[in-house]
């Protein structure tokens, strides 16, 4: 007979209690390593809308084209640049990768900001204006990639370092999923080191909070404008590269992320960085979670969470309170 | 209702032929035979509705060029009843209502003759019911719910697929026997999904296995770790995927990335080819069922598939599979049928149908195909695959399966659909002629 939990019966059983704990636990790890990828996601999203006050319906279309220039750059198919190509092609997955992960973001800030010129058109208008045309964008952008790559699923290379499976307590974790979080992770801790500790990212904080105070102050909106939707777009970008090789490699994938985004911006906040971070990994718990004891509702989860916190809290998590409320 | 036997479309050309009749007295025969001239000149019209879009947007793809190809094989020979065979197509979006849209659309608006294309089951039934409004025969190309040809059978459809029973009595009693009793199920949480994981759970608790947990899938699901941690901790035998689409390649990714394919056995009930072409080959795990396969040692599989490479020489699947064949199957026999006939009646094209015979040489399969009349559903040679041997996909990346076996349609026919399926008369059907 069992005297307390977590003590052993006499036979050597474990109590319930400690037998739920010890299966919710690698749940509980996989839902925060989902929650950082979704964070990732969300981040560039939260950006642009917190500076710019646009909702940036390209976002999941340009994931998706990040993570597509991405895989070109890892493993070119097409014969080009002679000598060059044929060394190029000798080079190890892991130096090919790590040059993906720098030169599609550039890349695709560069079409971010191409985006953003074409947008400012719309800048003092009507919102839905921008969000049309960032929609009309997202559309293009997909219907791109499938003439361009087909709509056949795609795969992305990784190296073999960060490849395959290894054994915790007997049971079977990806490698690549523990990096992918861990490289989220990182990336948010980076881009919340650059918006606290650089000035730049003090003056995207400012646009952010004010951006009429800081076209008083001298600085140049149009240009902060420009940097911060390519900053966003590349972060976009980002996390394509890095969800790439989990969710699998189709011209509408961009789908799937961009409607996480907007609800994670939403949950967290609009505008707040740790709203949206916070609320990512609320959402990964919630969609792990379910999956595991009610998985008919894994996906409904995140809109549930949603629904429940902007009843009681209509700003989200952290988001800044309005003069209306009391 | 009551049946409507003329259409606007015979009214007219009624009263059309009366005044031309009329007219010949004034003016000569003539305008008696442009009467004729003009129909025989009218091209046929065949509504696609098949997926660009969605879960199944690629698999539509496939099934659109599947149909395709038979159309222009017919077109090249004059057409049927010398009228050439034209197509119009719309995006279904993986999605029953869109899908309810457009079959409405093609038939009100395009009035075309007949309607093709489906590869979910939800999408299928929705358009079924529009196509059974207006009495337009429509074929379910490529749909696998034990319903389609069940509950949800009607006197216009025709559904040319196996389905979740037929596949699961290829499977289910082979994996207890060589493998084990304890069953996991993986379910898409749609009409397939449901009713092929409740076909196959009667079959396994007859057979004297047991369900130890369903685990319903949501379609649209991208992340599978909570599911494979699951299965990790609960250490069945077997786990019986009915999960298709995207989601069914993002599973086989994962599980392929965790070195899972072998332990548990995995049974996919039915494999697409579109859902697996290009998956590395870890990714191609376990047994599964399909209806055809291009490496298929049979007479006239190599010409298909070098006719295939020669009308699509640019397309990112390099070999046709189930679903563009099951597309193009369904077109020809449509397009024979109605040549038989000699009309496109839809009544008399229907009739024709259901007595439908095919030789397993002219089907490119190992037994003799044949309709179902009272279930409307293709019975065919059903096969059970698994992934190739590494040394041989390793000369041929398109390689992907290894034929196991194959059945005869009578072993592993759905013998309870044809208790479900209660189809409306000839009579309850609209009749019409284009």
């Amino acid at each position: 007979m069992r005297t307390r939990p977590g003590d052993m019966g006499p036979s050597g059983e474990r109590s319930d209690r400690v037998d739920f704990i010890l299966n919710l636990a690698p749940h509980l790890l996989n839902g925060l390593s989902l929650g950082f990828l979704f964070a990732l996601i969300a981040l560039g999203f939260m950006l642009i809308i917190g500076v710019m006050e646009l909702i940036n319906l390209a976002h999941g279309s340009l994931f998706a084209l990040g993570a597509y220039v991405a895989m070109v750059v890892i493993a070119p198919t097409a014969s080009w640049g002679g000598a060059l190509g044929a060394w190029y092609l000798t080079q190890p997955i892991a130096f090919r990768y790590v040059l993906a992960l720098v030169v599609a973001p550039a890349i695709i800030a560069s079409v971010g900001m191409l985006l953003e010129v074409c947008l400012r058109r719309t800048y003092g208008k009507d919102p839905l204006y921008g969000l049309l045309f960032t929609f009309g964008a997202a559309m293009v952008i997909e219907e791109l990639i499938r003439i361009v790559w087909g709509s056949a699923e795609k795969f992305l290379q990784v190296p073999q370092a960060i490849n395959g499976a290894f054994l915790v307590g007997g049971l079977i974790y990806s490698k690549y999923r523990f990096f992918a979080a861990a490289s989220a992770l990182l990336l948010i801790l980076l881009v919340w080191l650059f918006l606290e500790r650089t000035p730049y990212g003090a003056m995207i904080k400012a646009g952010a909070h004010d951006s009429e105070m800081v076209r008083a102050l001298g600085i140049n909106l149009k240009r902060l404008r420009l940097f911060v939707f390519g900053f966003g777009t590349s972060l976009a970008a980002m996390a394509g590269i890095i969800i790439a090789p989990i969710w699998g490699l189709r011209p509408h994938v961009g789908v799937d992320a961009v409607i996480p985004a907007f609800l994670i911006i939403v949950l967290g906040g609009v505008g707040s960085f740790w709203g949206a971070v916070i609320a990512g990994v609320l959402v990964g718990l919630a969609v792990a979670l379910t999956a595991v004891y009610v998985s008919e509702w894994s996906l409904l989860s995140m809109y549930l969470l949603l629904i429940a916190v902007v009843t009681f809290r209509a700003r989200g998590l952290f988001g800044k309170k309005s003069i209306l409320e009391v | 209702m009551a049946a409507r036997h003329i259409s606007r479309r015979s009214f007219l050309n009624t009263v059309g032929l009366g005044a031309a009749g009329a007219g010949v007295a004034f003016y000569g025969p003539w305008k008696h035979n442009h009467v004729y001239a003009a129909k025989a000149d009218k091209s046929l019209l065949i509504g696609f509705t098949t997926d660009a879009s969605g879960q199944y947007g690629n698999s539509g793809e496939m099934e659109r060029r599947g149909m395709l190809m038979a159309i222009s094989e017919f077109n090249k020979k004059g057409g049927v009843l010398g009228r050439q065979v034209e197509t119009i197509h719309i995006d279904t979006e993986t999605t029953p209502a869109t899908g309810t849209r457009v079959a409405e659309r093609m038939i009100t608006r395009h009035e075309v003759a007949f309607l093709m294309g489906a590869v979910s089951s939800g999408v299928a039934n929705a358009i079924s019911l529009v196509a059974q409004r207006y009495g337009v025969v429509y074929f379910n190309t490529n749909s696998s719910s034990p319903t389609e040809s069940g509950k949800d059978c009607h006197r216009v459809k025709f559904v040319w697929d196996g389905n979740g029973t037929n596949f699961g009595k290829a499977t289910v009693l082979n994996a207890i026997n060589a493998v084990g009793k304890n069953w996991v199920l993986f379910t898409n949480d749609y009409v397939w999904g449901h009713e092929t994981s409740k076909s196959v759970r009667a079959l396994v608790t007859q057979h004297g296995g047991k369900i130890v947990e369903e685990m319903i899938i949501p379609v649209g699901t991208r992340d599978f770790s909570s599911y494979l941690l699951k299965l990790q901790q609960i250490k069945p035998d077997v786990v019986n995927t009915a999960v298709g689409g995207d989601d069914i390649k993002a599973l086989r990714a994962q599980v392929g990335q965790l070195g899972m394919g072998k332990t548990p056995a995995w049974v996919q009930n039915q494999q697409d080819w579109p859902d697996v072409y290009g998956l590395p080959l870890s990714g191609v795990f376990g047994i599964f069922g399909t209806t055809w396969y291009y490496k298929l040692d049979l007479p006239g599989v190599k010409e298909f598939v070098a006719q295939y490479q020669k009308m699509y020489p640019g397309v990112s699947i390099k070999v046709p599979g189930n679903v563009y064949y099951n597309g193009y199957m369904a077109t020809r026999e449509l397009l024979r049928a109605v040549e038989r006939v000699g009309s496109t009646n839809n009544i008399k094209v229907i009739k024709e149908l259901e007595n439908l015979k095919v030789s397993a040489k002219d089907r490119m399969q190992h037994f003799d195909a044949y309709m179902n009349p009272a279930t409307h559903q293709m019975q065919q040679t059903v096969y059970l695959a698994t992934a190739n041997d590494e040394a041989a996909w390793k000369k041929d990346n398109d390689d992907l399966f290894k034929v196991l076996a194959w059945s005869k349609p009578q072993d592993v026919e759905d013998t309870d659909a044809p208790k479900a399926c209660k189809m409306e008369s000839y009579e309850a059907t609209p009749s019409y002629e284009m």
